[in-house]
């Protein structure tokens, strides 16, 4: 039986609806895509039509996230950020968007964004790389660099970003606020490195 | 390198000298060098601090100076192993966040004793509190939709983005709320328990290899008291609850402001009370202010502390002068009580029981009090020059309570004996005491040290026994 577009795209929000409540139920590994079919009223492999692994479909959810916190911090900014300022925004709002996945998120980024070589390559996860990173070069260009920083300079980034992402799955403070912290810190740290900087005075307060 | 064998040079020039055993103070310089020059990691708190600039090296030194003079009379042996300690103490300091500006003033006092003279010692005491570092606005915003799901400006008429207060565990915006009154909004630092945690580990680490001594169980009784104290203050919906409370004991005759707290725009992170109009107390001694108007603030200050401390029992234990407010009409404004020590029924009667010794001039009484202080059964058991020092220093505290007219604060030789006791008392290590008086010496010296720079008098005596007459009134 044909069925509308109409209710393939309804199917798509109830199985990514039903994931999250069983994902954060049972846990990722813990979770079968037939649990999810099931909970969605579907047959176990109607599913495939629409999410071909129980990876892709938690990576849709990260990248869908991420995409939201991409537009909230389109709408946040007020362009009187630094660098620095604005790179903090941008994983901030990130990491809100992405905060109800939180519970099962560490398999899902540890599968799909590793950074070490492996036999099949989470293709969202490798497109989410790819968008983050697009975003992120947008934003130094915005702040008066000639060039975009070469392969070395966004290596690092990205590793700073999945070291963040990391700690905050595993941040157990109270609205994982250390992770701000970390945020602030891992932000300032990595424009100083492309800036070529060091600080001489450092920063002060407002007198 | 020509610029570091100046910079070594100014190092030498500027490092306190032990007469005896280091006239030159190249051993001092050498060993801080050494420790400079090893790199420390730094954390987000200690980003704004260069260990090898020119200033940390001296400060840094001053506190090598005062941690070598602990053990100086140590044979010669156990002086090198203590060297090695020292060195490795130093370096862990690098690598403290929140505390180590506090810790690197008390440091450089302790390295100029005895010849510190009390306007050095008002200013340290000024200058000792904690600082967070800044935060920019999106970080600002973070914090907002934490604690209450919405962005500054969708909760204030206004918000001004960029801070214009330092505050001791974040700093402070002013705003403006939508149905006009003029805020305060005081915001935390993310995640600041976590590295008081690890500095007074830190601390601990740093201590023990100097303090193998008798009263080690003591200091570290202390260490356990600050933390608790200092964790005390990350928690804003107490400190709201203390300036509610507070505000319940003045009037407006009293000429005493506590600001209003707006609960709505209040969390465990947040704090959002009433502006007060009105300066510091440097910008206020700009203005070169009448004998008559010192007077009166130094009354106002009296009032207010003493009112706390018969109404509510607590000894605001914060002497930072940025948490009083001169205000243009002549009101005084009393701004934090983060670090209020609220005391127990046991400290409560402990410590008037002394008072009450001291006016009564009771001698066995007062003495058994001081014992008590020094955690000794009875005063037979310490030290005949150990209690004699520490009543010399408690008798000082007690001289306004027993002088009847107006007191000078702003006595030099006043203050200064006072500070000689603390100094006689450090030097013979007489340190050993109930954790509590490290909070009633901050507000003490806090506030002697504030009245002496504002130059000011009250009738003290009359003040201390309206205040006191209260709690004879309620029994």
């Amino acid at each position: 039986m044909r069925i509308s577009e109409q209710a393939k795209h309804e199917n798509r929000i109830r199985i990514l609806e039903k994931a999250v409540d069983i994902f954060t139920a049972k846990g990722f590994d813990a979770t079968t895509t037939r649990d999810i079919a099931l909970a969605a009223g579907l047959a176990a492999g109607t599913l495939f039509n629409y999410f071909p692994s129980k990876e892709t479909l938690a990576m849709t959810m990260v990248t869908e996230a991420l995409g939201q916190g991409r537009e909230d911090f389109q709408r946040r900014r007020t362009g009187d950020e630094d660098l620095a300022e604005e790179l903090f925004l941008f994983v901030a709002s990130g990491l809100r968007r992405l905060r109800p996945l939180r519970p099962f998120l560490g398999p899902v980024l540890e599968r799909s964004l590793s950074p070490f070589p492996r036999k099949s390559v989470c293709q969202e996860g490798e497109a989410a790389r790819q968008e983050h990173l697009h975003a992120v070069q947008d934003i130094i260009a915005g702040h008066g660099f000639a060039e975009a920083p070469d392969y070395v300079a966004m290596t690092m980034y990205w590793s700073l970003y999945l070291g963040i992402l990391a700690f905050w799955t595993n941040d157990i403070s109270p609205n994982q606020e250390e992770t701000q912290s970390l945020i602030d810190y891992a932000t300032r740290m990595f424009v100083q490195i492309i800036s070529g900087v060091v600080p001489g005075k450092g920063e002060a307060h407002a007198e | 390198m020509r610029s570091e064998k100046i910079l070594e040079q100014e190092l030498l020039k500027a490092l306190p000298k032990d007469r005896n055993s280091d006239p030159a103070g190249l051993h001092l310089a050498n060993l801080v060098t050494s420790v400079s020059n090893k790199m420390v990691p730094v954390n987000s708190f200690s980003r704004i601090w260069i260990l090898g600039s020119l200033q940390a090296r001296v400060t840094f030194g001053y506190l090598a100076y005062w941690l070598r003079s602990r053990f100086s009379d140590a044979e010669e042996k156990q002086r090198l192993k203590s060297e090695a300690h020292l060195a490795a103490a130093l370096q862990l300091f690098g690598t403290m966040g929140y505390l180590r500006g506090a810790v690197m003033k008390v440091g450089q006092m302790l390295a100029n004793l005895p010849e510190v003279v009390p306007e050095e010692f008002a200013e340290v005491l000024s200058a000792l509190h904690f600082e967070a570092p800044p935060m920019h606005y999106s970080l600002v915003r973070e914090v907002f939709l934490d604690e209450f799901g919405r962005e500054p400006e969708e909760m204030f008429a206004s918000f001004e983005q960029q801070a214009f207060a330092a505050a001791s565990l974040g700093q402070v915006h002013r705003a403006r709320l939508q149905s006009g009154e003029e805020v305060a909004v005081k915001i935390q630092y993310p995640g600041i328990a976590r590295t008081i945690k690890n500095d007074l580990r830190a601390l601990r680490l740093l201590l023990q290899p100097l303090c193998l001594t008798r009263d080690w169980e003591d200091t570290i009784a202390k260490l356990v008291d600050i933390e608790r104290m200092l964790l005390l203050e990350t928690d804003y919906i107490k400190e709201a609850d203390h300036c509610r409370q507070a505000r319940t004991v003045f009037v407006d005759a009293d000429q005493v402001v506590v600001p209003k707290v707006y609960d709505g725009y209040s969390s465990k992170r947040v704090l959002t009370c009433e502006y007060l109009l009105g300066c510091h107390i440097n910008e206020y001694l700009q203005r070169a202010p009448e004998q008559a108007e010192r007077d009166h603030f130094t009354t106002l200050l009296t009032v207010a502390t003493y009112r706390l401390y018969y109404r509510l029992h607590w000894l605001p234990a914060d002497p930072h002068p940025g948490n009083f407010i001169f205000m243009p009409d002549g009101r005084l404004g009393l701004i934090d009580f983060g670090c209020t020590l609220v005391m127990n029924d046991e400290e409560w009667c402990d410590s008037n029981a002394a008072i009450q010794a001291a006016l009564d001039r009771d001698m066995p009484a007062l003495n058994q009090a001081i014992a008590s202080a020094c955690r000794f059964n009875h005063p037979d058991e310490m030290a005949p020059d150990h209690l004699e020092v520490i009543r010399q220093g408690f008798c000082w505290f007690m001289e306004p309570w027993q002088h009847e007219g107006l007191f000078n604060f702003g006595d030099k030789a006043f203050f200064l004996r006072g500070i000689e006791n603390v100094i006689e008392a450090a030097r013979k290590r007489y340190t050993r005491s109930v954790p509590m008086t490290i909070w009633s010496n901050r507000f003490t010296f806090g506030g002697r040290a504030f009245c002496y720079k504002l130059q000011g008098r009250c009738e003290f005596r009359n003040i201390f026994l309206g205040e006191s007459a209260w709690q004879h009134q309620k029994l």
